[in-house]
């Protein structure tokens, strides 16, 4: 019995204590990379929703075109080789490239292109939108999206409006995706075209398949052999949820994971000091901003929303809160954007807003609320905005939610102040930004127009819709550029309901052996020429 | 089996049912009143009118409340517990796909919590206010006290980072993905049909960790409530009769004392188990280990009630069978409720 039990005892501290050997980094020919995955909900491309999914399946689905990840103005071939635009600007002609095929084998089709895009119509999920804003409809599909022969694509633009904003957004992933149609039609239960299937499969043309997802563990890409283009060095990459910001960078650090998405500013810094980590900012798509309800009598007032204005520390916001997250940019166009003016060049100036204030009949300021997301960098936004405020007397009292909260009290027009981020830029275009962030084409609460975040602030001004609405269809590059500029300055003297302070960057953390990592904005990095030097 | 038990039998069931159908009506209310929107997770902040109500439709979360939840009763005594919007696939396979995570890592956890817990709360009583007793209480105070979150990450630091004993977040290195064919869930129970050794090493090797801290934590609480129960025994008469009558400490302890809290430790550890199975989320986090408590957490987060009411009803069932456990148990140490 004594021996029995010594060896019970021997055996359970032998398990305890032993280990295997710790590899200290990840493969030569697997790429392993880690951020927070709470937001992918699925993998179909149509579906999408976050950036997050963006960066999966980038490497999954190709497009008829490609934004260049430097200069994103530029359109670069992908699935066509070539395209036209008619003299009269109602219709793009696509070529095909040939040699083009499917992970499952078959070649990638005309018919395939048409199907794709008149599915991505007929289901009319998150994705839609960015082609119904120009007119096209599950109902004009059929007339829209034709396929002459099988090399050449026609897309017929329902209404005016400037080619190249369709081209762009047929480059980005969700809008441009392109379904091998034979193996999504293979797996349709119900007539639902694959929706259910494509949940969780892939069924695209790109250099990765999808091996495996495990919804908030991992995502699996296995090489795609029957891949048209450079084959990928790497064999498999593996995409890991790792919500915590302080995992990544210990994961990072021993080299078990070779690139982090998705860390907090105060781990990127810790990690400039190591050399065997290179940190990486890139363009991302949208501002952070303080925007007002025009619902309320006081910031109806244009003085009281002028105010505000002088009451933002651009500089010190730009200096401490949003290193790593924004850049300091004050006007509704991304810089490096095409029309974009150069900063406006606000600062913080409490006796000037005080003035105004006085001017406005609040001498002594007022009584506000102010929304924001209780994440960083929201919440240190809002507290760093509710002490500038109140050096001119506006008491604002921070209340903070999650993101159905805080945006939902901005969909329902219920909110004073808040601070946020968005304003499109998903399209290096300026009316992607203008759009999501000035226009309004209905200001009636019944309208229900939530996804113009110039809707939701009740900011409604007819000549600024029909100034976007011009720039968007002038043919002449030079002209364009200019009602652009003339957008800006007059978008600036109406002193809008949303007031941009930065705007949005990503960085990322990435082991220094690592090579060949063209990081594209707003998380579309194509992971296909990454190699590894070790 | 006579009238009574059957009686009692049903009695029991009964109450049981009742038990799960408030708790789920309860769920139901809470998820349905909190302000989380399902159909704007689906279709993203850009989303137009037109988009959200067909989703909204498609959901079914535009009916009213009564006919959404007798829909969703209806369903799961057909046996038909939905699909997660979170992951897309059946509730019930998501569920079989994360409980065994969850199972390893409270097992493990429960297994340390009493195993060191229990002789500690001895030790502790029988020393009582001598040194051994204030160090194992300062320990205990630690256990119980610190956030486990902070536990977490500190364990990371030093035993992954610094020494590099143990492995980073996650079940298993990225490596070792697909190795072994997934049989049970359990990835040790897995990779020892494999056979795969080495597999094996490294799923211990990440499991340790985020165990032994939840651990740790299980035994401060057991460890703190042996204490209170054995001092309770040792201050009655009958100890200091049998020790009078010459009945060896040891014996006296071990066969009276000890047999005499069994009960009251088996409740205890019962609860402790049944907490750790619930899901310690905050610790699922920290190591990224794609457990229950992140599971129903997540889902919560996003109003997926399909995947929330299932996995309370889960929690509801592993209550009651741990309590109908711990009865059943009582029966075998204490023969007064026989």
């Amino acid at each position: 019995m004594y021996h029995m039990k010594a060896m019970i005892a021997a055996a359970v501290i032998g398990a305890a204590c032993w280990s295997a050997p710790l590899r200290a980094e990840t493969p030569p020919n697997m790429l392993v990379v880690g951020f927070s995955m709470n937001n992918i909900l699925t993998l179909d491309p149509a579906a999408i929703t976050g950036k997050e999914t963006v960066q999966v399946l980038a490497n999954i689905y190709d497009n008829l075109v490609s934004l260049d990840p430097v200069n994103r103005s530029e359109v670069t071939p992908q699935l066509a080789e070539s395209w036209v635009v008619s003299d009269d600007k109602s219709k793009i002609t696509f070529t095909l490239r040939d040699g083009a095929t499917f992970a499952s084998g078959n070649p990638v089709t005309s018919e395939d292109v048409v199907w794709s895009l008149k599915r991505l119509m007929s289901l009319n999920l998150a994705q839609a939108s960015f082609l119904k804003t120009h007119g096209f409809t599950a109902d004009n599909a059929e007339a829209s999206f034709t396929a002459p022969d099988v090399k050449t694509v026609v897309i017929t633009l329902p209404k005016k409006v400037d080619p190249e904003l369709i081209i762009m957004t047929l480059g980005i992933v969700g809008p441009g995706s392109i379904y091998d149609s034979k193996t999504v039609l293979e797996n349709e239960k119900d007539g639902d075209k694959g929706a259910a299937w494509l949940t969780t499969h892939s069924a695209g043309s790109g250099p990765f398949v999808l091996g495996e997802w495990r919804s908030n563990e991992r995502v699996v890409l296995d090489r795609n052999d029957k891949y048209w283009g450079d084959k990928p060095a790497m064999r498999r990459i593996i995409m890991r949820h790792l919500a915590e910001s302080q995992s990544q960078r210990l994961m990072l650090e021993k080299g078990d994971i070779d690139i982090a998405f998705s860390m907090s500013a105060a781990d990127l810094k810790s990690l400039e000091a190591n050399k065997d980590v290179k940190i990486e900012t890139i363009g991302g798509s949208g501002f952070y901003y303080l925007a007002v309800s025009m619902k309320d009598e006081k910031f109806k007032n244009p003085k009281v929303r002028e105010a505000l204005r002088y009451l933002i520390d651009y500089q010190g916001l730009d200096k401490t809160v949003l290193p790593y997250f924004g850049k300091l940019r004050d006007r509704p166009i991304p810089s490096g954007i095409f029309g974009a003016l150069p900063e406006a060049g606000y600062k913080l100036d409490v006796e000037k807003a005080k003035a105004l204030l006085a001017e406005a009949g609040y001498p002594n300021g007022f009584s506000t609320t102010l929304r924001g997301i209780s994440d960083a960098p929201f919440l240190n936004l809002a507290t760093a905005l509710q002490a500038t405020l109140a050096q001119a007397g506006i008491k604002a009292e921070v209340i903070t939610g999650s993101g159905d909260q805080i945006y939902g009290a901005m969909r329902e027009r219920k909110f004073e102040l808040l601070v946020g981020r968005g304003g499109g830029g998903q399209l290096p275009h300026p009316d992607s930004n203008l759009r999501a962030i000035a226009y309004n084409p209905n200001n009636s609460d019944e309208a229900k127009l939530t996804n113009f975040q110039g809707w939701r602030t009740s900011f409604f001004d007819e000549k600024l819709n029909s100034m976007i609405d011009a720039a968007q269809v002038e043919g002449d590059k030079t002209a364009q550029t200019k009602l652009y500029g003339d957008i800006q300055g007059y978008y600036a003297d109406l002193v809008p309901a949303i007031q941009p302070f930065s705007e949005v960057v990503d960085t990322v953390g990435v082991r220094a052996d690592i090579k060949g990592l063209a990081l594209n904005p707003s998380w579309s990095t194509q992971l296909r020429t990454v190699t590894k030097e070790r | 089996m006579s009238h009574d038990r059957i009686f009692a039998a049903a009695r029991q069931a009964g109450t049981i049912m009742v038990t799960l159908l408030g708790l789920l009506i309860l769920t139901f209310c809470i998820g349905r009143l909190m302000p989380v929107d399902p159909v704007r997770a689906i279709v993203g902040e850009e989303a137009d009118r037109a988009t959200y109500e067909l989703v909204a439709e498609r959901l079914g979360v535009n009916l009213p409340l009564h006919t959404q939840f007798i829909r969703y009763v209806g369903d799961v005594v057909r046996g038909d517990f939905g699909v997660s919007i979170r992951t897309g696939q059946p509730v019930i396979s998501d569920i079989a796909h994360v409980m065994p995570a969850t199972i390893e890592l409270a097992t493990f956890a429960i297994l340390c919590g009493a195993g060191f817990g229990i002789p500690l709360g001895i030790f502790a009583a029988i020393n009582r206010n001598r040194p051994a007793d204030h160090i194992i209480r300062f320990l205990t105070l630690i256990g119980h006290s610190m956030p486990i979150f902070w536990t977490g990450m500190i364990g990371l630091i030093i035993f992954y980072a610094v020494l590099g004993l143990v492995g980073g977040g996650g079940r298993i290195s990225d490596y070792y993905i697909g190795l072994v064919p997934e049989t049970t869930g359990f990835m040790l129970i897995d990779a020892a049909i494999a056979g795969d050794w080495e597999v094996f090493g490294d799923a211990l090797n990440h499991l340790i960790l985020p165990a032994s801290i939840l651990g740790y934590s299980s035994m401060a609480y057991i460890t703190r409530m042996t204490r209170s129960f054995m001092l309770d025994q040792l201050g009655q008469e009958y100890i200091t009769t049998a020790r009078v009558k010459g009945l060896s400490k040891g014996r006296t302890i071990w066969h009276h004392a000890f047999a005499n809290i069994r009960v009251q430790l088996v409740t205890i550890v019962a609860l402790a188990y049944g907490s750790l199975l619930e899901g310690a989320v905050l610790i699922e986090t920290v190591f990224s280990w794609p457990g229950f408590g992140q599971y129903i957490t997540n889902n919560m987060l996003i109003g997926d009630m399909n995947a929330v009411m299932t996995c309370v009803l889960l929690v509801g069932v592993i209550f009651i069978a741990l309590n109908l456990l711990s009865d059943a148990l009582y029966k075998i140490f204490d023969p007064r409720t026989r």
